[in-house]
């Protein structure tokens, strides 16, 4: 399957769900809602005709308007790249832990919740992951992170 | 008879017998500056200026360093490389298990005060001097080996210029 029959492949069984972002001819990205996040990566990974069974990534990014997450996922027998993140609020950004569907999140949703204060609901072992372990300064990856021994660039 | 001409100033040869005469404090400065033992501690890029500085070329063990992997059988800390926060309470803990006369030597900028990671940074210390107490500082990004061997030399001189009663106050 190439990138365009995937995209056609995922507008037409996947449509309500998920909501295509233009990214050139970098791998297909999609934007999908909170609530639909589990089901959706339960659903591409159970699919006879994508199997995504290998999650490369989980990142954060602070886009000083709203709170992203990006998934990455492959598929190692389709040979199949897809991105897909979700948009999140500044109050009380949530999450559902995709860790039933790929183990090997469960490292990054740590890291995620550490850095960006993106809550992973049905996590099993949330705590510090990168951060020392009696962390109580907040989330600095966040673009209004601060603290008493933080020092910013001068302006120049 | 090579001790008699490097312990200097106060040791002198009696006639006729092997015997030499110097003072406790010169005997064992001397034997404490010629062999520092020093703890396996790299964290970044210094130590691999660290492992060419001990390699053929440059040669640490002639100044009588030899490098050890427990804190238990060392002097000296060399601490080689960006100290994080989450680091920090292990250096500490490295100092702590160390046997006394012990000495700190903060190689390289980020040791120093965080060096280049001093803006912009959540995560590393800015300077190991509030963690534990310093003897030399070397600057540099990472430090030549030259550089390195220099910060030795001049803890093994302050090593010899102690006197005892240094001792308890540390």
């Amino acid at each position: 399957m190439t990138r365009d029959e995937l995209k056609t492949y995922l507008d037409s069984n996947y449509s309500d769900k998920i909501r295509p972002l233009d990214t050139g001819r970098y791998d297909l990205i999609y934007e999908i809602n909170a609530e639909n996040l589990f089901s959706f990566a339960k659903a591409i990974a159970e699919d006879e005709n994508l199997k995504f069974d290998y999650i490369c990534n989980i990142g954060g990014s602070d886009t000083g308007e709203n709170l992203e997450a990006v998934y990455s996922v492959a598929s190692v027998s389709k040979k199949l790249r897809l991105d897909f993140k979700v948009i999140l609020p500044y109050e009380n950004p949530e999450i559902e832990s995709v860790q039933k569907v790929w183990k090997g999140a469960n490292w990054h949703e740590r890291e995620m919740w550490e850095l960006f204060g993106i809550n992973i609901k049905n996590h099993n072992d949330l705590k510090c992951f990168l951060l020392p372990e009696d962390w109580n300064q907040g989330h600095p990856m966040r673009k209004d992170w601060d603290a008493p021994d933080f020092v910013r660039f001068p302006e120049l | 008879m090579g001790l008699i001409k490097k312990v200097p100033v106060y040791s002198e040869k009696i006639p006729g017998g092997g015997i030499i005469c110097t003072s406790l404090e010169q005997v064992l400065h001397f034997g404490q500056a010629k062999s520092l033992w020093y703890l396996l501690f790299g964290t970044a890029c210094c130590a691999i200026e660290l492992m060419c500085t001990g390699a053929s070329r440059y040669d640490f063990d002639r100044l009588g360093m030899m490098f050890r992997a427990t804190p238990r059988q060392s002097d000296l800390i060399i601490a080689a490389g960006t100290i994080t926060k989450k680091m920090a309470p292990r250096l500490r803990k490295l100092y702590d298990q160390m046997a006394e006369p012990r000495y700190v030597i903060a190689m390289g900028g980020c040791t120093i005060k965080g060096g280049p990671f001093y803006y912009d940074c959540y995560s590393v210390e800015k300077g190991i001097d509030h963690i534990v107490p310093v003897d030399i500082y070397i600057p540099g990004c990472p430090p030549r080996p030259e550089s390195l061997l220099e910060g030795c030399l001049k803890l093994q001189d302050k090593i010899q210029k102690q006197k005892l009663s240094d001792w308890q106050e540390k």
